[in-house]
This record gives C-alpha cells, structure tokens and sequence, in this order.
C-alpha cells in the first residue's frame, strides 16, 4: 500500500493538501500528516512514504534539512520528495537540487497538479 | 450530506482505538462495532445478543454499537461526536479547498492578463479560466462599442460544443448590466418576464466589466440548470471581471497607442512626400521590395514591422535638405552631393527622440553604407552596417537605377538586375541581393505562368 506524507507547520495547508489528496484514500493509499521537520523526519523513519510534500519554511528543522537528511544522509532514493514553497519568496533551486529534491511546486499550487503529480509519482492511473 | 465519514476510518485512528480499549477496561466488558459504510442497515438478528445503537450523523447512519445498554449508548455518543468532528474538518477542507481554487485561478489570470496587450486575447483568456471556476454551459464576454453605445460579442465558448446552439446569453439583459453596473443572477429563465420570448430553461449570471465605476463590457454565463448560480459565484465572477476590465482597457490603450504611433510615423513619411513628390513613390516602392527580401531572408513578423518602418522613413532627412538642391533638376556638382548626402544621417537625427523607432535608426542612417566600407556617413563595412539597412540599400539603389531622371534615362529592368548582381560584395551584402534575385525569379517566373495561362 502506498503512503503519501504531507509535511507543513500550517495547520489549513496540510489540511488543504489532505483534501486535494482525497481521493487517493479510496485507492488505498495512506496519507500521513507531519506539523515540522522532526515529526516528519519520524514519520519517515517508522512509515517509509513513498512520496512526500515537504513545507520549506519550518521551525525547528526546515524542508531543505529534512530533505537532506532523507536523501543525503539516509540516501533513501526512493522517497521522492516535493518541495513546497510560497511563491514570492523566490525558491533557492540550487540549495533544493543541492539537497537532492525531486521537484517544487510554488504555493498557492493548483489542486489538480498535486493530485496529478502524486497519481504519476505513485503509479496510479 | 456533502462529506463522506467512515466510521472504519475513525476506528483505525490511534487515538480513538485507544480511547475504545481504555473504555473497555473501565466500563463492564466488550462492545461489538459494525462499521457499515454500504448498508446503512442494523445487524441482522443474532449477529448480537445485545441491543443495537446507530452511530449517526446529520440522517447518514455511519455504523452500529452492540452490547451492555448504557456502555454501548456512550460509546455510541462518543463515536458520533469524533464523526462529526471529522465530518465538520472535512467540510472545512473542502471550503478551503474550493476557495484556495478560486485564489489559485484569480493568481493565474491576474499573471496572464498582464502579459496579454490585445484586447481578443484577453476577452478568450477569460473565458477560458472562468470556464475552469464556475461551472456553465455557455460563456460570453461582451465589449461595450463607444461608437454605437451596443455590446460587440468579443469571444463565446460552450462548455460543450455540440451542443452550443441551446444556450443563450440574453443581450438585452446583458445591455441593462452595462447601464446599471450591477452584476445580477436570474434564477429560472422560464419564469423571468424579460425572457419570456424564451423556450429555453435554465439560469443566468451576469456580471459588468468596470473600470472605475466605468462600464466597458459585460461577461455573461449560461447553464440548462434552475437556480444554479450562488452569490459565492457572483463574488468570484465580479472578482474576474475586475481583473479582466483592466486587462481590456489596459489593451485598448496600447493598441490606441500604437495606432497612433503608426500614423505619426506615416505623417513624418508624407512630410517628406509632399516637398519632393518623386521621394513620395519612391518610398513605396522601397518598402515593398525591402519587404519580400525580407520575407526572403525569414525575418520574423516583429522585425518585418521594423523593415517596414525603416523603409518608410529611410529618406526623412531629405526633409532637411535645400529645396535647390533637393528638387534640382540637373545633375549634382560634387558639392551639391555632399550636401544631399547628409540626409541618412539627418534621417537619423530627426528620429533619435522617438524612443519606440530607437531599434530602427540604424536603417536609417546606414542605408547609404556600403559592403565594401566605402558608403556614407561612417564608412561601416559587412555586418556591422545594420541588416535593415543593407535590405533597404539593395532596394533603394534598384528602384533609384530603374527610375528616369532629367539628366539621364532609368535602365531597363534586366540591366538594373545585373548592376546589383555585379555590385554584390562591393556596394552590396551579396546575401541581400541573392533573396532579392530569387524574389524577382520568382516573380518573373508568376508572370510568365500567369502569361501562358492567358
């Protein structure tokens, strides 16, 4: 069964990507939620996700530090991470790439694209 | 009921689970839970001993409590309110969700109406993101005519396209939006006496293109359902039609602007026309064979707009040469020359305060230059004499050869054709001649065809 973590400190935004994810639920996948770097850095240990949405902005350790740990560190290729990031404020993609993200999308995201980019990532039609 | 709760779902939580076992223990023994997502039903006889409670919320029975009466009705209670406390989370989700949407899509068509300077393309894209928010059948944005007073229909779209012929946006409502400025819904077409001439059913919303309090256009969405439009709608409409009203007039004043900048450039050229009538004809004729080499050479739409503009202006200095000299009808002594050569780069002066033709000049002032270094006024060579400027050179030299002087009578169209040829790599950038060759081929070749068809 797939596992699909969402890593954010703000409570609307996991709450909005749970929901974009949805539908994903009544195809058997697992969505886990995770509120800073720590908890989310748990839940990879214990859950193994398959594809996680990474917040960048975050107290205590922020997504590039999860991130590199995940990829670097644990060298765990196969979780493939989305980093999220507020548009604005302009995304470093040579720290992202430096950390070994697979991909960012720029908040606000459009709904359809995160439901689009988790079906591709988890093979699911 | 708009959210879907299991109440399997509930059970699987950490949380709750471990409350059910800590309520196990205190409380005099074991309940039996039957999550029933797809029956709704009570458990059939002898599936328990004991008395069954429905685990309910808002009419949808989630699943049933069996067991000791007063433990089974509390535990009953206690799943009932995780239940709705997860059914209100994911109504707020939704809410969100929706909302967020809407703020995505607002993003997106502010981001695209500001890179879009043409008033069609802004009318289309709005059509087409209104088309992903609010859900219609049909989609019309209307652009007030300052002339006429009447709205032109600038772009329409069915959501379905076999089907676009059974909706309607009604202009008469639509004109009454433009002149109230008021967005408005109308719930049942068959029942509003304005469309009482209607056979369809269905609603309307609408929606005016303002521009501070100012009324340039009105969008309008249709759909076969009674009642489908919400005031929610009407916000986020109004929302988009803010954004696209300023699009629109953002458009409209670019497009007045360039319309203007064209015709002060077409002015300037006739100045030059009406003091040395010769210079007026010629001037077209220079334009139109800079334009097939153009074409020739591939150049995109963009720079063949700056072709034709160099063209045109490319004798404008002309304007600031004596009329004794200019409009002389003998040969011109050596100094005389010099005086009339000034003109490319009194072409160039003239112009350099017009910011828009500053890619230009270059046209201009070169146009005299020669391949070989030996032109005027600043003796350039090869490529660094300016593209438009070697075009216009190849054509302005053709047609000053063909042309019959005074002094001296034009040359026949083959010998002027050779001359260029001969002169290519010396006075000219052979490329240049080599596309305006293949033009005339090619035109001599439609003539001779056209000829034998006759």
């Amino acid at each position: 069964m797939s596992k699909v973590l969402i890593v954010d400190d703000e409570p609307h935004l996991r709450l909005l990507l749970q929901q974009a994810l949805e539908e994903l639920e009544d195809e058997g996948v697992e969505l886990l939620l995770a509120c800073d770097g720590e908890e989310a850095l748990e839940q990879i240990q214990t859950e193994d996700p398959n594809l996680v949405f990474l917040d960048v902005m975050m107290p205590k350790q922020n997504g590039f530090e999860v991130c590199n740990t995940v990829k670097k560190v644990w060298n765990q290729q196969d979780t493939y991470i989305i980093m999220l990031t507020a548009k604005g404020q302009e995304f470093d993609k040579q720290k992202g790439m430096q950390v070994g993200a697979d991909i960012y999308m720029t908040k606000p995201f459009d709904p359809d694209l995160v439901i689009q980019k988790a079906r591709e990532v988890l093979g699911l039609a | 009921m708009a959210e879907k709760i299991s109440l399997k779902k509930l059970l699987a939580r950490k949380d709750i689970r471990e409350l059910i076992v800590q309520f196990e223990a205190v409380s005099a023994g074991g309940y039996e839970i039957y999550p029933d997502e797809e029956r709704g039903e009570q458990p059939g006889q002898g599936t328990s001993l004991y008395p069954c409670f429905p685990v309910k919320i808002y009419e949808q029975t989630l699943g049933w409590v069996a067991g000791e009466a007063r433990g089974a009705s509390f535990l009953t209670a206690l799943l009932t309110f995780f239940a709705k406390e997860e059914y209100e989370k994911k109504a707020l989700g939704r809410e969100t969700l929706e909302r967020y949407k809407e703020i995505n899509v607002l993003y997106e068509i502010a981001a695209k109406l500001a890179a879009t300077l043409d008033t069609a393309d802004v009318a289309r894209l709005v059509l087409a993101e209104t088309q992903r928010i609010i859900c219609s059948d049909f989609i019309q944005v209307m652009i007030l005519n300052e002339k006429t007073g009447q709205l032109d229909i600038s772009a329409a779209s069915a959501a379905d396209k076999s089907k676009s012929g059974r909706f309607f946006i009604d202009m008469g409502i639509a004109q009454q939006v433009a002149f109230s400025g008021r967005a408005e819904i109308i719930d049942s077409v068959a029942t509003d006496p304005r469309l009482s001439h209607r056979s369809q059913t269905g609603s309307l919303l609408y929606a005016p293109l303002k521009n501070q309090d100012r009324v340039i256009g009105v969008i309008g969405l249709s759909s076969h359902i009674p009642a489908k439009y919400t005031s929610g709608d009407l916000k986020l409409l109004s929302a988009i039609a803010l954004h696209a009203a300023l699009a629109i007039e953002n458009a409209k004043l670019y497009e007045q602007l360039r319309e203007d900048f064209i015709n002060t450039v077409r002015s300037l050229a006739e100045a030059i026309e009406k003091r040395d009538p010769y210079t007026g004809d010629h001037t077209r004729r220079v334009m139109e064979y800079s334009l097939a080499i153009g074409a020739r050479l591939n150049l995109s739409p963009g720079q063949l707009k700056k072709l034709e503009m160099a063209a045109v202006l490319h004798d404008i200095g002309k304007i600031g040469v004596r009329d004794s000299i200019l409009l002389k009808p003998d040969r011109l002594t050596d100094d005389e020359f010099a005086e009339i050569k000034r003109h490319a780069g009194l072409g160039g002066e003239i112009l350099r305060h017009i910011k828009p033709l500053a890619d230009i000049l270059p046209g201009i002032k070169q146009h005299h230059e020669r391949f070989d270094g030996k032109g005027y006024p600043e003796q350039l060579a090869g490529e660094d004499i300016h593209l438009l400027a070697r075009i216009i050179a190849v054509a302005d030299a053709f047609d000053a050869m063909l042309t019959d002087r005074p002094y001296r009578k034009g040359l026949p169209f083959e010998k002027a054709l050779q001359e260029l040829t001969a002169n290519a790599g010396t006075q000219f950038d052979p490329q240049v001649v080599e596309a305006f060759m293949q033009v005339q081929a090619e035109q001599t070749e439609a003539m001779r065809r056209k000829e034998g068809l006759l």
